[in-house]
C-alpha cells in the first residue's frame, strides 16, 4: 500500500482515436504507468479499449524522437531546438521572399492532437499569409460531413442510445470507435434492430439483425431502393416532407427507377432483402438512427452516393429526433481561425479551383492536388510545408508520388513521436508533444458535454503544438496573433464566451454539459443551416457549380467498364482494434497479436489463384504494386471477386496501388475503395 | 461475490479482453496467455466468450492432488496458486468448460483469478458483453442471457 502512496492520480481524455474516451491517467515517479478507463465519463462509462492503454506505451515509447533533428546530407544531426527555430523561420520568410508568400504551406495530421491544434494550424498558416492549409481531412471524415450537410446543413450524430433502429452503413465501430459499440449494443437490449450494410462481415456485423452486404461502390443505389420503397409504403413523414424540405417531387421521380430488382443488380442485394430492410427501418420512424461510415467516401461517386443516404432522413424525419439523427449544439467557443479578419482565398487555395465544394465547406486544401503543385509548381510554386503528426508517404494515395513530392520540398519540417516515413523525408523533425503533454478542449456532440484534456507530463525539446506556432510566430514578426502565454490562457480566451472556466472543466471530468439537448430544433427559429434553410432533397448550390442537383447514382469503373487485366476490387483501409491509421505499429504488443498485413480474399478467388494463407501475392493496380501475404477469410466475411487490405503498414504498403487522381468530382476524395487489382502469387526463388 | 457475465448477444469478438487480459498475465497482447478466450463461430454465427466460472463446486480444486487451487475468500475466486501448481494438468482435464489452460513456458496450469476483484476483461470490453455483477443478479442475468442465446441459435438455424 506504501507504494500506491507515491501514485498520482489524473483524469483526462484519450487521444489514441477519435473517440475521446474519459480516462484515469496514473504516474509514479515522473512517469505514467497506467491508464484505465474512468467509470464517471458520460461516453466510454469505464471501458477503454486496448488501443486506450497504449497511450502508456506511445508516451514511453524508447524510439520516441527526443532531440531536434538536422538533414545533413543523407545523416541526421542533432540541433538546438532554439537554434532549429531560427533555421526554419529564416528558411521560411526566404522561401516565402522568393516564391510568395503562398509557397509555404502546412499540414495537421491527427497523432498529437485535436480541435484546437487543428485551429492553431490554420491560424498560422493564414497568420504568414498563405491559405495553404492541409490536413488528413480531404481524404478522410469530411467527405461524409460535406455529403450530410449538403442534405441537412450539418452531420447529425447518431442517438444510438435512445434508437429503435441502428443503421451502420460501411463502418465498424468495435475497431474505429470502440466506445460507440456500448451504445449501439445497449439499444439492441432494449430491442432495438440492428442493421449492418457492409462490404466485409465486420465485428459489429456479427451482432446485427440483418447483415446486408454490398458490392464496393454501390451504396447510393440501395440508398435509393430504399427511399423508393419507403415511398412506395407510404412509410415516410408526411408531415417533414411538406413542412421542412425542398425538393421532394424531383427526388420522388429520380428514386422511382430504383426497383428493387434494379437494385439487386446495381449492389448484388437480393431484391427482397432491399424490401424487407426498408421496412425494418421505415416502421420504426423516427427512431432511427443511421451512421455512414469511412466506407462510402473513397469512390469515385462518394458525395452522391452520401446525399442518398442523408436523404433518407428527410423520408424518415429522424432529423434531430430522440433515438434519430440528432443534430448537436456546439459550445459557444472562440474560434481561432483568421478566415473572418484575414480571408486569402483570392490566392487560390490549393484544390480549391479543382474541388470548391472542399474549400467552401471545409476551408481545405487538397493534398493529393498539392503533391502534383509541388511537382510542377502548378498553378503557383509551392516549396515548403510543416506537418505535424501526420504520415502521408502511407497513408495518402499514390505514395511513391508523395514521397517524390515531399522529397522534393525545399523546406520540409516534421513534428512527431516517432521517426515515421514521412519524416524520414523531412530537412527537420523537431520532437512533438503527444495528448499526455498538453491540455486541450474536447466535446461530445451526442451528449452535449465539454470536457478537458491534461498535460500530465512534460519532456524536454518537445513543445506543444500552440507554443511550436507562437515561437516560431515571433520569429517570423506574426506574435500578434499568438499573444496567449500558454495553453492554459489559450483555453481562457476560447472559453470566454461560455461561461464556464477550466475549474469547471477539471471538476467535471465526467464531462460538463453545455447545454440541455433539445430536439426538432428547426421547427423554431433554427432553420436548417442550407441555402434553402430547409432539408434538401436536391440542391441548387451543387447545380450552379455543374455537379449534379439529385443524388444521383453512377456505378463505379469496375462494374460499368470492368477491365479484364485487372478483374478483383481491392478496397483499403478496414481498421483493425490496436491501429489508428498508420500509428501504433511500432508498439511490440501489437506486433505480437497481428504480425503482418495481409490482403482478405475469398476462398473460391484462393482456390482459383492457387494460393493459401501465408502465401506472397503480388497486387497490381495502374498505379503501382505491393507484395503483400494473403489470408483467406471464410466465405461469408467477404464477396468473392472482393478483396480487403488495411492502410498504415510500411511492409506493404497499400496505397503504392491506390489512386491519387481518380476523385470523387465533388469533394476530391480519392478513389481508395473499389481499386481494380490483378493478383498474381509470387513465386518463391529462395528453394530454387 | 460478483461474476463476470458474458452476453452472446453483445460480443462482437473484437478480443480486446483476451488482449487485455495477455497483458495483464504476460505483459503481451499474445492470446495464448489469455484467460478468457472469445471465438466467432462463422458455421452457425455465433460469438462466443469463455471464462472461469468459479463453480460452487469446482472440480478443478478438488481434484488437483498438489493443493494449488483455492477460493479466495475475499473475491471468491477459484485461484491457482502457481508456486504450489506441479504442472500434473489434472485440473485441465477436470474442467469441464475447457477454461484452465497449460502455460508451456513456466509448466503450470493458469485461470482468470478475477484480477483481484477488478477483471481487466471487463474494463476493456468495449461492446459491453462482459459485465462484472453480484451473485444474485448475474444468476438473473444468465437465464436471460441464455434465453437469448437459444433465441439466436434457432433463428439462426430458420434463415
Amino acid at each position: 500500500m506504501a507504494k500506491k502512496e507515491i501514485i498520482e492520480h489524473y483524469t483526462s481524455l484519450c487521444r489514441m482515436c477519435d473517440n475521446r474516451c474519459g480516462i484515469n491517467v496514473y504516474v509514479e515517479n515522473g512517469r505514467i504507468i497506467d491508464i484505465t478507463g474512468l467509470r464517471e465519463h458520460k461516453w466510454n462509462h469505464g471501458r477503454i479499449c486496448v488501443k486506450g492503454r497504449l497511450g502508456v506505451d506511445q508516451v514511453n515509447a524508447p524510439d520516441r524522437i527526443l532531440k531536434p533533428l538536422k538533414r545533413v546530407g543523407s545523416r541526421w544531426e542533432e540541433i538546438d531546438l532554439e537554434q532549429a527555430y531560427d533555421e526554419i523561420a529564416v528558411k521560411i520568410k526566404k522561401l516565402q521572399a522568393t516564391w510568395g508568400k503562398r509557397a509555404m504551406s502546412i499540414w495537421k495530421g491527427e497523432a498529437l492532437g485535436f480541435l484546437t491544434q487543428e485551429e492553431l494550424a490554420r491560424r498560422f498558416t493564414h497568420a504568414i499569409g498563405s491559405p495553404n492549409y492541409f490536413s488528413n481531412d480531404s481524404q478522410c471524415y469530411v467527405g461524409r460531413w460535406i455529403g450530410y450537410a449538403l442534405v441537412t446543413g450539418n452531420w447529425a450524430t447518431q442517438d444510438f442510445i435512445n434508437t429503435r433502429c441502428a443503421v451502420i452503413w460501411g463502418s465498424n465501430p468495435p475497431y474505429s470507435q470502440p466506445n460507440l459499440t456500448q451504445a449501439i449494443l445497449g439499444a439492441k437490449e432494449k430491442g432495438a434492430k440492428i442493421i449492418v450494410i457492409d462490404i466485409r462481415l465486420s465485428a459489429i456485423a456479427r451482432q446485427a439483425d440483418e447483415f446486408v452486404q454490398i458490392l464496393p461502390g454501390t451504396d447510393g443505389a440501395l440508398a435509393l431502393g430504399i427511399a423508393r420503397q419507403l415511398i412506395e409504403d407510404d412509410n415516410i413523414s408526411h408531415k417533414f416532407i411538406s413542412g421542412y424540405t425542398h425538393g421532394f417531387e424531383e427526388y420522388a421521380e429520380y428514386v422511382a427507377a430504383f426497383t428493387p430488382d434494379r437494385v439487386e443488380k446495381e449492389t448484388g442485394i437480393p431484391a427482397d432483402t432491399v424490401v424487407h430492410i426498408a421496412r425494418e427501418i421505415g416502421n420504426r420512424r423516427p427512431k432511427i438512427s443511421i451512421y455512414a461510415g469511412n466506407g462510402l467516401e473513397h469512390h469515385e461517386n462518394g458525395i452522391n452516393n452520401i446525399r442518398a443516404i442523408a436523404c433518407l432522413d428527410g423520408l424518415l424525419g429522424n432529423l434531430d429526433e430522440l433515438g434519430g439523427n440528432f443534430i448537436a449544439e456546439k459550445p459557444d467557443l472562440r474560434s481561432l481561425t483568421l478566415y473572418r479578419e484575414k480571408p486569402l482565398r483570392h490566392l487560390q487555395p490549393i484544390g480549391a479551383d479543382r474541388f470548391p465544394v472542399l474549400y467552401d465547406f471545409r476551408k481545405e486544401c487538397h493534398t493529393m492536388t498539392g503533391m502534383d503543385t509541388i511537382l510542377t509548381g502548378k498553378p503557383y510554386p509551392l516549396k515548403g510545408m510543416i506537418l505535424s503528426g501526420g504520415n502521408p508517404a502511407l497513408t495518402n494515395p499514390n505514395s511513391r508520388k508523395v514521397v517524390k513530392a515531399l522529397k522534393a520540398l525545399e523546406l520540409f519540417v516534421v513534428r512527431e513521436l516517432f521517426m515515421t516515413e514521412t519524416a524520414k523525408l523531412a530537412d527537420y523533425v523537431l520532437p512533438a508533444a503527444s495528448y499526455l503533454e498538453h491540455s486541450e478542449l474536447h466535446f461530445h456532440p451526442i451528449h452535449q458535454i465539454i470536457g478537458i484534456s491534461r498535460q500530465i507530463v512534460t519532456f524536454e525539446n518537445c513543445d506543444y503544438d500552440y507554443i511550436f506556432y507562437k515561437k516560431l510566430a515571433a520569429r517570423m514578426g506574426v506574435e500578434k496573433y499568438f499573444p496567449w502565454k500558454d495553453s492554459e490562457e489559450l483555453t481562457r480566451w476560447m472559453l470566454q464566451d461560455t461561461g464556464i472556466t477550466i475549474d469547471d472543466l477539471l471538476a467535471h471530468p465526467e464531462g460538463l454539459e453545455y447545454k440541455p439537448r433539445r430536439y426538432q430544433k428547426y421547427k423554431d427559429n433554427d432553420l436548417l443551416s442550407t441555402p434553402s434553410g430547409k432539408f434538401e432533397f436536391v440542391s441548387d448550390y451543387l447545380k450552379n457549380y455543374g455537379y449534379s442537383y439529385l443524388p444521383e447514382y453512377i456505378p463505379p469503373t469496375y462494374i460499368t467498364r470492368p477491365n479484364p487485366e485487372y478483374p478483383y476490387v481491392l478496397s483499403t483501409g478496414a481498421r483493425k482494434v490496436f491501429y489508428t491509421h498508420g500509428r501504433n505499429r511500432n508498439f511490440k504488443c501489437c506486433k505480437t497479436a497481428i504480425p503482418n498485413p495481409d490482403i482478405e480474399i475469398h476462398p473460391i478467388d484462393a482456390k482459383n489463384l492457387g494460393v493459401s494463407t501465408g502465401d506472397i501475392v503480388t497486387v497490381t493496380s495502374t498505379v503501382g504494386s505491393v507484395d503483400i501475404p494473403v489470408k483467406v477469410v471464410h466465405s461469408s466475411h467477404i464477396l468473392p471477386g472482393v478483396t480487403q487490405i488495411t492502410h498504415g503498414w510500411k511492409e506493404s504498403n497499400v496505397n503504392l496501388v491506390t489512386h491519387d487522381d481518380r476523385n470523387d468530382p465533388i469533394d476530391g476524395f480519392p478513389l481508395l475503395k473499389s481499386v481494380e487489382i490483378k493478383i498474381k502469387p509470387k513465386v518463391d526463388t529462395s528453394d530454387i | 461475490m460478483r461474476f463476470i457475465t458474458m452476453d452472446v448477444t453483445k460480443c462482437v469478438v473484437c478480443r480486446n479482453c483476451e488482449y487485455a487480459c495477455s497483458f495483464r498475465q504476460a505483459g503481451d497482447f499474445d492470446r495464448d496467455h489469455s484467460n478468457i478466450r472469445v471465438e466467432y463461430y462463422d458455421d452457425v454465427k455465433i460469438c462466443l466468450p469463455q471464462t472461469c466460472m468459479h463453480c460452487d463446486n469446482a472440480w478443478c480444486l478438488e481434484i488437483c492432488p498438489a493443493a494449488a487451487i483455492i477460493r479466495n475468500e475475499t473475491t471468491g475466486a477459484i485461484e491457482i496458486i502457481s508456486e504450489r501448481c506441479v504442472g500434473c494438468e489434472m485440473c485441465i482435464l477436470a474442467c469441464p468448460f475447457g477454461n484452465i489452460h497449460f502455460d508451456k513456458i513456466n509448466l503450470v496450469s493458469r485461470k482468470c483469478n478475477l484480477c483481484e476483484g477488478e477483471p481487466n476483461c471487463v474494463s476493456f470490453c468495449i461492446s459491453g458483453a462482459l459485465q462484472y455483477i453480484e451473485a444474485e443478479n448475474s444468476y438473473k442475468n444468465n437465464r436471460i442471457i441464455f434465453q437469448r442465446f437459444i433465441d439466436k441459435l434457432s433463428q439462426n438455424n430458420n434463415k
